[in-house]
């Protein structure tokens, strides 16, 4: 899943982050990532902050090596979604090395795999169904006779692990691994979709993808950490020395915030231990934020507005 | 595509230096394939069946021709997206559906799959041949300083989008034609040309900044029509 340490910013949010002026010194800050769920929760646990305590949040457009960088620096204190395992190596460094980060200890369950649209659902029933070129054929959309496969947006990690696993399961040989930005892949899964055309693609949980089609998950063999033998990203030949035959480990995502913190504003870091949004919820924030193009702020007014209750509830001792 | 889609990319950078380049027609691959209605049979659909039907029907396949459809996309009403493998234009519309426009695409796909933007509107545009089309084709060298827009033999048709980059042009523009029949076919170079109702249609309907998405396609193994 996207969510790499070189996540873009948005040129626009780098351009009202430099053209930001002054204002008035905020009493923490939020990192938010680039993506519709991460914005959303971002925004929740600002005006929930700001209601339960009467504090002032400021939210900052950030990619999550960044977002790190500026928990341990001082500069952002919450960072709402820390994917796993997509950020171990980073969660190592901050959090069980330098101590500088804490990680809540609720998450939400995610999960990260290839997927199928209904076209493709009945061919493609398992990751084995890729190796066959006489199935992946009809995956074909460039008429070389070998079909193509999205395998991740060109900046993030989770890419290159896909291409390992394409290269480990084998069906490198006879498909094409396509890596695009992501606006382009689930474009490309909506046109399939609307002409019923078969495509099968990487695809992660929760998404809104799964509300907007019947999507279609690969079956794989089970995570096992013996067969997964991942070479660190910072070898250049890290692709070729990796090796991975089974499903990617059951993920979640949780709340990280800066240890110094917690000790300031210990009652927030209560709050943030309490946060408990499940899957459902998190698939609704992105649906709503991705496909109904709410405004991430005004989105999360609703949201808590709705949920006031509960929201309180977070903020009791 | 293994490793290239990046190289594409770059290529396509490159080429942002190149000046228009709206190829005329060349050669189509026999790769679509079409129903006769009349005989019961698939059939290639390559240049010369396009321009019988085209001459029977005095229009395209049904498939081709401008039409709403239901289409659930997270992009917002407004986004162009381009299929060039199924060789069909998307225009957002509120509501689950689209506009679907016919395209002709060119004969090898445009190499590249990315988002850009519409960049600039054109009524009437001229057109300008490259320079190898002028080197060997003596209609084109005529017009080696530019073929003035509105001339019924200008192959850029009544109106033409150019994409964009940030704010610099790319060499692809979505244009009109003189060739009606070409459309659902692989014909020109890197443009993607629908009819002249049709992009005088879509011409209407799209604003400056559009979002455009190109996605990942080639020629096209078409079947539907």
């Amino acid at each position: 899943m996207k969510r790499s340490a070189w996540n873009y910013l948005p040129l626009a949010a780098v351009a009202t982050l430099l053209a930001a002026p002054p204002t008035q010194a905020a009493d923490l800050a939020i990192s938010a990532p680039n993506w519709p769920s991460g914005q959303a929760t971002a925004n929740i646990l600002k005006v929930g902050i700001e209601k339960d305590f009467g504090l002032q949040v400021e939210v900052k457009p950030m990619g999550t090596m960044n977002s790190f960088v500026g928990l341990e620096a001082g500069s952002v204190d919450i960072q709402p979604e820390i994917w796993r395992p997509n950020f171990d190596e980073l969660v190592k460094k901050y959090v069980d090395g330098k101590g500088a980060v804490t990680l809540a200890g609720k998450h939400v369950s995610a999960w990260q795999g290839l997927c199928a649209t209904p076209a493709a659902a009945a061919t493609f029933k398992s990751v084995a169904d890729l190796g066959d070129p006489e199935k992946t054929k009809v995956l074909d959309t460039d008429g070389d006779g070998r079909g193509e496969i999205w395998i991740g947006a060109p900046t993030w990690l989770s890419t290159g692990i896909e291409r390992v696993r394409a290269k480990s399961y084998g069906y490198d040989k006879n498909l094409n691994l396509v890596e695009v930005e992501e606006d382009v892949a689930m474009a490309a899964v909506d046109a399939a979709v609307a002409t019923d055309q078969p495509m099968v693609f990487y695809c992660y949980a929760p998404h809104h993808v799964f509300q907007l089609h019947e999507i279609e998950r690969l079956e794989e063999p089970a995570h096992d950490p013996a067969k997964w033998q991942l070479v660190s990203a910072q070898d250049p030949l890290w692709i070729t020395k990796s090796s991975a035959t089974t499903a990617w480990d059951a993920g979640h995502f949780q709340i990280g915030y800066a240890t110094a913190f917690a000790k300031k504003r210990p009652e927030v870091a209560q709050f943030l231990e309490k946060v408990d949004f499940t899957p459902e919820e998190v698939t609704q924030m992105s649906y709503a934020l991705g496909v109904e193009r709410q405004e991430p702020l005004d989105y999360a007014r609703k949201w808590v507005e709705q949920n006031a209750a509960r929201v309180e509830g977070w903020g009791k001792p | 595509m293994r490793g290239t889609t990046m190289g594409k990319m770059r290529r396509f950078g490159l080429m942002l230096v190149a000046g228009s380049l709206c190829l005329g027609p060349l050669v189509a691959l026999a790769e679509t394939q079409i129903y006769d209605a009349r005989t019961g049979k698939w059939v290639d659909y390559d240049k010369k069946k396009a321009r019988q039907l085209y001459a029977r029907n005095k229009q395209l396949p049904e498939a081709f021709r401008r039409q709403i459809v239901p289409f659930r996309t997270a992009e917002a009403p407004g986004t162009i997206i381009i299929d060039g493998n199924q060789h069909f234009l998307y225009l957002v519309q509120p509501g689950g559906q689209a506009i679907r426009y016919g395209i002709g695409v060119g004969r090898e796909g445009f190499g590249w799959a990315g988002i850009v933007r519409v960049g600039r509107k054109a009524e009437n545009p001229s057109w300008t041949p490259p320079a190898e089309m002028v080197a060997r084709d003596p209609n084109a060298a005529k017009w080696a300083a530019g073929m003035p827009g509105g001339r019924p033999d200008n192959p850029l048709g009544p109106r033409a989008l150019y994409l964009y980059v940030g704010d610099s042009d790319t060499i692809y523009r979505i244009h009109g034609t003189i060739e009606p029949w070409t459309i659902g076919l692989d014909v020109s170079s890197g443009c993607i040309r629908l009819n002249n109702e049709d992009v005088i249609d879509l011409y209407s309907r799209v604003d400056v900044g559009a979002k455009v998405i190109v996605l990942m396609q080639g020629a096209a193994l078409y079947k539907g029509v």
